[in-house]
């Protein structure tokens, strides 16, 4: 499987692609989102909001304009309430290793 | 004394193994090793992090950095570390610096490759086949 990149202002594929516009495999659908938005949710409740610029077979990304967040449940002593806390952050350029990576899908829409 | 490097390679070499060299060309590792010689962070698997200059990247990830800060998982404080070697699996993010070409850092990867793969292939003789040309 080649390359598939697109660069910041239009989707151009750099690498000999079978040329099919059609979706045959799953990966295909991943392709659909070259250059859009995305939601990748990772092992150890973390999640990343940012724009594909790259993937390749292994789910190896490269996101733009990354929001990380993170999630821990504290357990309350007493009460054993659970609480659960969000971390954020922002990282300008992003290189994900796909071993991480547990689903990619378009951004969530609330409500 | 320095130890001698076995991958010695500057930012301009390619790996000599025909299987290493395959398997950065499909893959986004391309990138990672067009990156040698730029200081970057890697995170880690297991939550710490090392922040320093990326000597060399193989095919499987594995990093060797040099002047490094480095803050292991379990660490409240960094620590600088002259060489370090990450096993590909415990990466889990690279920051790419902001100044970086992402697609001009791939091609020019992805040439060089190509370029070793060619070299003496117009001598005829003396070319390296790696992969059957076509049939007409």
């Amino acid at each position: 499987m080649r390359l598939i990149l697109c660069s910041n202002s239009m989707a151009d594929e750099v690498e000999q692609q079978p040329s099919t516009n059609t979706v045959e495999e799953p990966l295909d659908l991943i392709r659909l989102s070259l250059d859009e938005r995305i939601y990748v949710k990772m092992r150890n409740d973390r999640e990343l909001r940012g724009r594909l610029h790259a993937y390749d077979q292994h789910l190896n990304m490269i996101l733009g304009d990354v929001e990380e967040t993170v999630t821990t449940v504290e357990i309350d002593d007493e009460t054993y309430e659970e609480l659960y806390k969000s971390t954020k952050r922002n990282i300008p350029m992003l290189f994900v290793r796909g071993d991480g990576v547990v689903l990619v899908a378009p951004p969530l829409r609330v409500g | 004394m320095d130890p001698v490097d076995v991958q010695g390679q500057s930012q301009g070499e390619v790996c000599s193994s025909l299987r290493e060299r395959s398997i950065s060309e499909n893959s986004l590792v391309a990138l990672l090793q067009g990156m040698q010689g730029h200081v970057t962070t890697v995170e880690l698997r297991d939550e710490g992090w090392a922040q320093g200059r990326l000597q060399n990247v193989d095919a499987f990830m594995n990093l060797r950095m040099r002047d490094v800060l480095y803050r292991g998982h379990n660490m409240g404080h960094t620590s600088k570390l002259q060489d370090l070697f990450i096993t590909g699996r415990n990466i889990r993010f690279v920051h790419i610096p902001d100044h970086m070409d992402v697609l001009q850092t791939i091609q020019t990867q992805l040439q060089r490759i190509h370029r070793v793969r060619t070299f003496n292939r117009e001598g005829g003789v003396g070319g390296r086949r790696e992969y059957c040309p076509k049939k007409k």
